[in-house]
Protein backbone atom coordinates (compact mmCIF):
# COMPACT_ATOMS: atom_id res chain seq x y z
CA UNK A 1 0.00 0.00 0.00
CA UNK A 2 3.26 2.11 0.59
CA UNK A 3 4.75 1.90 -2.50
CA UNK A 4 1.21 2.67 -4.25
CA UNK A 5 0.99 5.82 -2.63
CA UNK A 6 4.11 6.64 -3.04
CA UNK A 7 3.83 6.03 -6.90
CA UNK A 8 0.70 7.98 -6.91
CA UNK A 9 2.84 11.08 -5.36
CA UNK A 10 5.30 10.84 -7.64
CA UNK A 11 2.83 10.58 -10.62
CA UNK A 12 1.01 13.62 -8.89
CA UNK A 13 3.92 15.91 -8.89
CA UNK A 14 5.75 15.38 -12.04
CA UNK A 15 2.69 15.58 -13.52
CA UNK A 16 1.94 18.64 -11.96
CA UNK A 17 5.57 20.08 -12.75
CA UNK A 18 5.27 19.09 -16.46
CA UNK A 19 1.86 21.17 -16.67
CA UNK A 20 3.97 24.15 -14.90
CA UNK A 21 7.07 23.96 -17.15
CA UNK A 22 4.32 23.46 -20.35
CA UNK A 23 2.32 26.33 -19.67
CA UNK A 24 5.11 28.66 -18.69
CA UNK A 25 6.72 27.72 -22.01
CA UNK A 26 4.00 27.74 -23.86
CA UNK A 27 2.86 31.46 -22.75
CA UNK A 28 6.79 32.29 -23.84
CA UNK A 29 6.65 30.95 -26.84
CA UNK A 30 3.70 32.55 -28.12
CA UNK A 31 4.92 35.75 -26.84
CA UNK A 32 7.57 35.28 -29.58
CA UNK A 33 5.80 34.44 -32.18
CA UNK A 34 6.30 37.29 -34.80
CA UNK A 35 3.97 37.44 -37.78
CA UNK A 36 4.01 40.53 -39.94
CA UNK A 37 2.55 41.06 -43.63
CA UNK A 38 4.42 42.57 -46.88
CA UNK A 39 3.58 45.11 -49.34
CA UNK A 40 0.90 43.60 -51.62
CA UNK A 41 1.61 42.54 -54.82
CA UNK A 42 -0.22 42.10 -58.27
CA UNK A 43 0.31 39.89 -61.18
CA UNK A 44 -1.70 38.98 -64.24
CA UNK A 45 -1.67 35.37 -65.39
CA UNK A 46 -3.69 32.98 -67.55
CA UNK A 47 -6.87 35.52 -66.91
CA UNK A 48 -6.43 35.65 -63.58
CA UNK A 49 -5.29 38.90 -61.37
CA UNK A 50 -3.66 37.63 -58.52
CA UNK A 51 -2.78 39.58 -55.40
CA UNK A 52 0.06 38.53 -53.45
CA UNK A 53 0.26 39.00 -49.93
CA UNK A 54 3.41 38.16 -48.23
CA UNK A 55 3.06 36.63 -45.12
CA UNK A 56 6.69 36.02 -43.05
CA UNK A 57 5.85 33.81 -39.55
CA UNK A 58 9.14 34.03 -36.94
CA UNK A 59 8.86 30.81 -34.59
CA UNK A 60 11.50 31.59 -31.65
CA UNK A 61 9.13 29.79 -29.49
CA UNK A 62 9.79 26.22 -28.03
CA UNK A 63 7.28 25.00 -29.71
CA UNK A 64 6.28 23.99 -33.47
CA UNK A 65 3.59 25.53 -34.77
CA UNK A 66 1.51 23.40 -37.22
CA UNK A 67 -1.60 23.33 -39.80
CA UNK A 68 -1.70 27.28 -40.22
CA UNK A 69 -4.62 27.64 -42.41
CA UNK A 70 -5.82 31.44 -42.79
CA UNK A 71 -8.68 31.94 -45.29
CA UNK A 72 -9.78 35.37 -46.05
CA UNK A 73 -13.42 35.78 -47.52
CA UNK A 74 -15.19 39.11 -49.31
CA UNK A 75 -18.74 39.58 -49.28
CA UNK A 76 -20.76 42.16 -51.33
CA UNK A 77 -23.74 44.04 -49.59
CA UNK A 78 -26.53 41.54 -49.54
CA UNK A 79 -23.70 38.90 -48.37
CA UNK A 80 -22.59 36.71 -51.28
CA UNK A 81 -19.24 35.42 -51.64
CA UNK A 82 -16.94 37.91 -54.23
CA UNK A 83 -13.84 36.33 -53.35
CA UNK A 84 -12.37 33.50 -50.52
CA UNK A 85 -8.67 32.92 -50.44
CA UNK A 86 -6.70 30.08 -48.42
CA UNK A 87 -3.55 29.53 -47.18
CA UNK A 88 -1.79 26.27 -45.55
CA UNK A 89 1.15 25.97 -44.08
CA UNK A 90 1.54 22.61 -42.64
CA UNK A 91 4.59 22.95 -40.12
CA UNK A 92 6.46 25.93 -38.60
CA UNK A 93 9.33 24.10 -36.73
CA UNK A 94 10.67 25.47 -33.23
CA UNK A 95 13.05 28.48 -34.20
CA UNK A 96 12.49 29.02 -37.27
CA UNK A 97 10.85 31.47 -39.49
CA UNK A 98 8.53 30.82 -43.22
CA UNK A 99 7.91 32.82 -45.71
CA UNK A 100 4.98 32.55 -47.66
CA UNK A 101 2.79 34.47 -49.76
CA UNK A 102 -1.68 34.70 -49.32
CA UNK A 103 -2.68 34.67 -52.63
CA UNK A 104 -6.25 36.49 -53.49
CA UNK A 105 -7.24 35.50 -57.15
CA UNK A 106 -9.80 36.47 -59.38
CA UNK A 107 -10.99 35.77 -62.38
CA UNK A 108 -10.44 38.48 -65.21
CA UNK A 109 -14.15 37.60 -66.02
CA UNK A 110 -15.41 38.31 -62.77
CA UNK A 111 -13.72 41.50 -62.51
CA UNK A 112 -14.89 42.66 -65.85
CA UNK A 113 -18.81 41.83 -64.55
CA UNK A 114 -18.52 42.85 -61.51
CA UNK A 115 -16.36 46.33 -61.91
CA UNK A 116 -18.92 48.51 -63.24
CA UNK A 117 -21.19 47.99 -59.91
CA UNK A 118 -18.14 48.99 -57.62
CA UNK A 119 -16.88 51.92 -59.78
CA UNK A 120 -20.53 53.61 -60.37
CA UNK A 121 -22.17 52.44 -56.84
CA UNK A 122 -21.14 53.20 -53.47
CA UNK A 123 -21.68 49.86 -51.59
CA UNK A 124 -20.33 47.80 -48.09
CA UNK A 125 -17.88 44.82 -48.31
CA UNK A 126 -17.93 42.45 -45.76
CA UNK A 127 -14.82 41.05 -44.54
CA UNK A 128 -14.24 37.52 -42.87
CA UNK A 129 -10.69 36.70 -41.93
CA UNK A 130 -9.85 33.52 -39.77
CA UNK A 131 -6.41 32.31 -38.92
CA UNK A 132 -6.23 28.64 -37.52
CA UNK A 133 -3.30 26.92 -36.32
CA UNK A 134 -2.04 23.95 -33.85
CA UNK A 135 0.43 25.25 -31.21
CA UNK A 136 2.79 22.51 -30.22
CA UNK A 137 0.52 20.07 -31.74
CA UNK A 138 -1.19 20.04 -29.15
CA UNK A 139 -3.64 23.12 -28.54
CA UNK A 140 -5.86 24.16 -31.72
CA UNK A 141 -6.18 27.92 -31.35
CA UNK A 142 -7.49 30.48 -34.02
CA UNK A 143 -8.29 34.01 -33.97
CA UNK A 144 -11.09 35.58 -36.38
CA UNK A 145 -12.77 38.39 -37.47
CA UNK A 146 -15.01 40.42 -39.32
CA UNK A 147 -14.98 43.56 -40.38
CA UNK A 148 -17.54 45.38 -42.99
CA UNK A 149 -15.55 48.37 -45.05
CA UNK A 150 -17.91 51.38 -46.78
CA UNK A 151 -16.75 51.25 -50.50
CA UNK A 152 -16.54 54.63 -52.01
CA UNK A 153 -17.35 54.84 -55.72
CA UNK A 154 -15.09 56.16 -57.47
CA UNK A 155 -17.32 57.25 -60.51
CA UNK A 156 -20.36 57.73 -58.00
CA UNK A 157 -23.53 59.65 -60.01
CA UNK A 158 -21.58 59.50 -63.36
CA UNK A 159 -23.91 61.10 -65.35
CA UNK A 160 -24.47 64.06 -68.48
CA UNK A 161 -26.15 67.07 -68.50
CA UNK A 162 -28.23 68.74 -70.86
CA UNK A 163 -25.97 68.19 -74.07
CA UNK A 164 -26.61 71.67 -76.16
CA UNK A 165 -25.48 72.07 -80.08
CA UNK A 166 -23.73 75.26 -81.68
CA UNK A 167 -23.12 76.56 -85.27
CA UNK A 168 -19.93 75.65 -86.44
CA UNK A 169 -20.51 75.33 -90.31
CA UNK A 170 -22.49 74.12 -93.08
CA UNK A 171 -21.88 70.83 -92.61
CA UNK A 172 -20.92 70.48 -88.88
CA UNK A 173 -22.25 71.28 -85.69
CA UNK A 174 -20.74 71.95 -82.46
CA UNK A 175 -21.83 69.77 -79.48
CA UNK A 176 -21.00 70.03 -75.52
CA UNK A 177 -21.80 67.50 -73.36
CA UNK A 178 -22.06 68.34 -69.83
CA UNK A 179 -20.41 65.45 -67.23
CA UNK A 180 -19.90 65.03 -63.85
CA UNK A 181 -19.18 62.44 -61.14
CA UNK A 182 -17.77 62.18 -58.15
CA UNK A 183 -14.86 60.65 -56.65
CA UNK A 184 -16.16 59.16 -53.45
CA UNK A 185 -13.39 56.26 -53.34
CA UNK A 186 -10.90 56.86 -50.18
CA UNK A 187 -8.18 54.66 -51.59
CA UNK A 188 -7.52 56.20 -55.29
CA UNK A 189 -7.85 59.48 -57.28
CA UNK A 190 -8.60 59.12 -61.04
CA UNK A 191 -5.86 59.84 -63.07
CA UNK A 192 -5.98 59.17 -66.56
CA UNK A 193 -7.81 59.27 -69.82
CA UNK A 194 -10.99 59.14 -70.60
CA UNK A 195 -12.42 58.70 -74.12
CA UNK A 196 -16.04 59.99 -75.61
CA UNK A 197 -17.96 58.70 -78.91
CA UNK A 198 -21.22 59.47 -79.53
CA UNK A 199 -23.29 57.41 -82.07
CA UNK A 200 -26.67 58.30 -83.73
CA UNK A 201 -29.64 56.28 -83.48
CA UNK A 202 -28.33 54.36 -86.47
CA UNK A 203 -25.49 53.59 -84.47
CA UNK A 204 -22.99 55.36 -86.76
CA UNK A 205 -20.23 56.92 -85.54
CA UNK A 206 -20.36 60.80 -84.87
CA UNK A 207 -17.43 62.11 -83.26
CA UNK A 208 -14.94 61.11 -80.32
CA UNK A 209 -12.73 63.04 -78.17
CA UNK A 210 -9.92 61.59 -75.63
CA UNK A 211 -9.76 63.92 -72.23
CA UNK A 212 -7.70 63.38 -69.53
CA UNK A 213 -8.96 63.17 -65.80
CA UNK A 214 -7.26 64.42 -62.77
CA UNK A 215 -9.60 63.61 -60.10
CA UNK A 216 -8.54 63.19 -56.45
CA UNK A 217 -10.39 60.91 -53.60
CA UNK A 218 -13.34 62.87 -51.92
CA UNK A 219 -13.24 65.31 -54.84
CA UNK A 220 -15.99 66.49 -57.50
CA UNK A 221 -15.52 66.54 -61.03
CA UNK A 222 -18.19 68.73 -63.65
CA UNK A 223 -16.27 69.09 -67.25
CA UNK A 224 -17.91 69.57 -70.67
CA UNK A 225 -16.38 67.43 -74.20
CA UNK A 226 -16.60 69.08 -77.32
CA UNK A 227 -17.64 67.43 -80.46
CA UNK A 228 -17.69 68.09 -83.64
CA UNK A 229 -20.46 66.36 -85.49
CA UNK A 230 -22.02 65.92 -89.37
CA UNK A 231 -25.07 67.71 -89.18
CA UNK A 232 -26.52 65.06 -91.70
CA UNK A 233 -25.83 62.34 -89.29
CA UNK A 234 -26.98 63.82 -86.44
CA UNK A 235 -29.98 62.31 -84.84
CA UNK A 236 -32.53 63.56 -81.96
CA UNK A 237 -31.31 60.61 -79.67
CA UNK A 238 -28.49 57.68 -80.10
CA UNK A 239 -25.65 56.62 -77.14
CA UNK A 240 -22.42 57.91 -75.91
CA UNK A 241 -20.19 55.62 -75.28
CA UNK A 242 -17.38 56.18 -72.20
CA UNK A 243 -13.89 54.18 -72.16
CA UNK A 244 -12.21 54.84 -69.19
CA UNK A 245 -8.37 54.30 -69.12
CA UNK A 246 -5.93 54.80 -66.06
CA UNK A 247 -2.80 52.78 -64.63
CA UNK A 248 -5.12 50.50 -62.70
CA UNK A 249 -8.53 49.97 -64.21
CA UNK A 250 -9.50 50.09 -68.20
CA UNK A 251 -13.31 50.11 -68.43
CA UNK A 252 -15.41 50.53 -71.39
CA UNK A 253 -17.61 51.28 -73.05
CA UNK A 254 -20.24 52.55 -70.55
CA UNK A 255 -23.35 52.97 -72.53
CA UNK A 256 -25.38 56.21 -72.01
CA UNK A 257 -28.27 57.22 -73.99
CA UNK A 258 -28.68 60.51 -74.90
CA UNK A 259 -32.21 62.42 -76.47
CA UNK B 1 -2.44 24.42 19.31
CA UNK B 2 0.45 23.34 16.50
CA UNK B 3 -2.31 22.31 14.38
CA UNK B 4 -3.89 25.98 13.52
CA UNK B 5 -0.48 27.37 12.97
CA UNK B 6 0.04 24.65 10.29
CA UNK B 7 -3.39 25.69 8.63
CA UNK B 8 -2.52 29.29 8.79
CA UNK B 9 0.75 28.70 7.56
CA UNK B 10 -0.68 26.56 4.57
CA UNK B 11 -3.73 29.22 3.45
CA UNK B 12 -0.86 31.68 3.41
CA UNK B 13 2.12 29.06 1.15
CA UNK B 14 -1.56 28.33 -1.14
CA UNK B 15 -3.22 31.80 -1.04
CA UNK B 16 0.06 33.58 -2.01
CA UNK B 17 0.45 32.20 -5.52
CA UNK B 18 -3.52 32.50 -6.25
CA UNK B 19 -3.14 36.39 -5.17
CA UNK B 20 -0.33 36.89 -7.27
CA UNK B 21 -2.01 35.58 -10.36
CA UNK B 22 -5.18 37.51 -10.10
CA UNK B 23 -3.08 40.25 -9.96
CA UNK B 24 -1.43 39.50 -13.16
CA UNK B 25 -4.75 38.45 -14.72
CA UNK B 26 -6.40 41.93 -13.28
CA UNK B 27 -5.41 43.98 -15.79
CA UNK B 28 -7.08 41.56 -18.54
CA UNK B 29 -10.51 41.47 -16.25
CA UNK B 30 -12.58 43.27 -19.00
CA UNK B 31 -11.95 40.13 -21.09
CA UNK B 32 -12.62 37.28 -18.47
CA UNK B 33 -14.85 39.28 -15.97
CA UNK B 34 -16.28 35.73 -14.80
CA UNK B 35 -12.26 35.02 -13.41
CA UNK B 36 -11.89 36.72 -9.83
CA UNK B 37 -15.23 36.22 -8.62
CA UNK B 38 -15.32 32.40 -9.72
CA UNK B 39 -11.44 32.11 -8.06
CA UNK B 40 -12.53 33.72 -4.84
CA UNK B 41 -15.47 31.45 -4.63
CA UNK B 42 -13.29 28.12 -5.52
CA UNK B 43 -10.05 30.05 -3.16
CA UNK B 44 -12.62 30.22 -0.34
CA UNK B 45 -13.80 26.29 -0.41
CA UNK B 46 -10.26 24.73 -1.09
CA UNK B 47 -8.80 26.80 1.97
CA UNK B 48 -11.58 25.29 3.88
CA UNK B 49 -11.28 21.86 3.10
CA UNK B 50 -7.27 22.67 3.62
CA UNK B 51 -7.56 24.13 6.67
CA UNK B 52 -10.74 21.02 7.93
CA UNK B 53 -7.86 18.24 6.87
CA UNK B 54 -5.26 20.32 8.82
CA UNK B 55 -7.00 20.19 11.84
CA UNK B 56 -8.21 16.83 11.84
CA UNK B 57 -4.80 15.28 10.51
CA UNK B 58 -4.02 11.76 12.28
CA UNK B 59 -7.66 10.92 11.43
CA UNK B 60 -9.46 9.60 8.61
CA UNK B 61 -10.89 12.68 7.82
CA UNK B 62 -7.75 14.28 7.00
CA UNK B 63 -7.82 11.91 3.73
CA UNK B 64 -11.71 12.64 2.74
CA UNK B 65 -10.76 16.30 3.08
CA UNK B 66 -8.00 16.17 1.01
CA UNK B 67 -10.48 14.18 -1.57
CA UNK B 68 -12.86 17.07 -1.30
CA UNK B 69 -10.03 20.12 -1.59
CA UNK B 70 -9.04 18.08 -4.88
CA UNK B 71 -12.66 17.41 -6.14
CA UNK B 72 -12.73 20.98 -5.72
CA UNK B 73 -9.74 21.97 -8.04
CA UNK B 74 -10.96 19.80 -10.58
CA UNK B 75 -13.88 21.38 -10.77
CA UNK B 76 -12.69 24.91 -10.66
CA UNK B 77 -10.37 24.01 -13.41
CA UNK B 78 -13.47 22.42 -15.43
CA UNK B 79 -15.37 25.65 -15.08
CA UNK B 80 -12.54 27.71 -15.33
CA UNK B 81 -11.18 26.67 -18.66
CA UNK B 82 -15.16 26.44 -19.68
CA UNK B 83 -14.63 22.46 -20.45
CA UNK B 84 -11.84 23.30 -22.60
CA UNK B 85 -13.04 25.40 -25.68
CA UNK B 86 -12.32 29.26 -24.38
CA UNK B 87 -13.46 31.93 -26.31
CA UNK B 88 -13.03 35.69 -26.24
CA UNK B 89 -14.84 38.26 -28.42
CA UNK B 90 -11.75 41.25 -27.99
CA UNK B 91 -12.86 44.74 -29.02
CA UNK B 92 -9.85 45.85 -31.39
CA UNK B 93 -10.48 49.52 -32.95
CA UNK B 94 -14.23 49.46 -34.42
CA UNK B 95 -14.24 45.80 -34.95
CA UNK B 96 -14.65 42.80 -32.63
CA UNK B 97 -11.96 39.98 -32.75
CA UNK B 98 -12.71 36.26 -31.81
CA UNK B 99 -10.20 34.70 -30.03
CA UNK B 100 -10.91 30.75 -29.83
CA UNK B 101 -8.18 28.24 -27.80
CA UNK B 102 -9.00 24.27 -27.25
CA UNK B 103 -7.50 23.58 -24.06
CA UNK B 104 -8.80 19.87 -23.97
CA UNK B 105 -5.48 18.44 -23.75
CA UNK B 106 -4.34 20.39 -20.72
CA UNK B 107 -7.66 20.28 -18.77
CA UNK B 108 -7.36 16.19 -19.38
CA UNK B 109 -3.80 16.90 -18.09
CA UNK B 110 -4.92 18.58 -15.71
CA UNK B 111 -7.73 16.36 -14.43
CA UNK B 112 -5.67 13.53 -14.50
CA UNK B 113 -2.98 14.78 -11.85
CA UNK B 114 -6.64 15.32 -9.96
CA UNK B 115 -7.68 12.24 -9.70
CA UNK B 116 -4.53 10.91 -9.07
CA UNK B 117 -4.17 12.80 -5.73
CA UNK B 118 -8.15 11.74 -5.37
CA UNK B 119 -6.60 7.87 -5.92
CA UNK B 120 -3.71 8.23 -3.65
CA UNK B 121 -5.93 10.13 -0.59
CA UNK B 122 -8.53 7.06 -1.11
CA UNK B 123 -5.42 4.27 -0.75
CA UNK B 124 -3.74 6.75 1.85
CA UNK B 125 -7.38 6.41 3.21
CA UNK B 126 -7.82 2.71 2.61
CA UNK B 127 -4.25 2.14 4.06
CA UNK B 128 -4.85 4.41 7.29
CA UNK B 129 -8.43 2.76 8.46
CA UNK B 130 -6.88 -0.96 7.95
CA UNK B 131 -3.49 0.05 9.65
CA UNK B 132 -5.99 0.96 12.65
CA UNK B 133 -7.84 -2.02 12.52
CA UNK B 134 -4.49 -4.20 12.49
CA UNK B 135 -3.23 -2.13 15.54
CA UNK B 136 -6.57 -2.61 17.30
CA UNK B 137 -6.73 -6.50 16.58
CA UNK B 138 -3.26 -6.47 18.09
Amino acid sequence: MRYAVRALGWATKILWILIIVFAGTSVYSAINVRMSFGEPQLFLSNELVVISIPLFINNTGFYDLSELNMTVDVMDYNGSLVLTSTTFVPLIPRGSSVETAHNVSMSLDDITSKAPNYLFNDTIIGVDMAVKLNFAHAVPLGVSMNKTIPWGAPLYNFSIGQISYGYYNLTHQRVIIPLSFENHSPYFGIDGTMEVEMYNSGYELLGSRTLSLNVPSHSRYEGEVELIVDVSKLTESGELHFYFETSTVSLGPVVMPYG
Amino acid sequence: MPRFFKAAFLVAIVYLPIYFLSALVRPLESFFPWYEPLTNIFTAVFLIFLVAGTLFSGTVFQYLFAVARTLVLMLFFIYALNGGIITLAVPVQETTVNIFIDLRVILAMLVLVCLLGIAKNVVQAVDFVAGKAETKEI
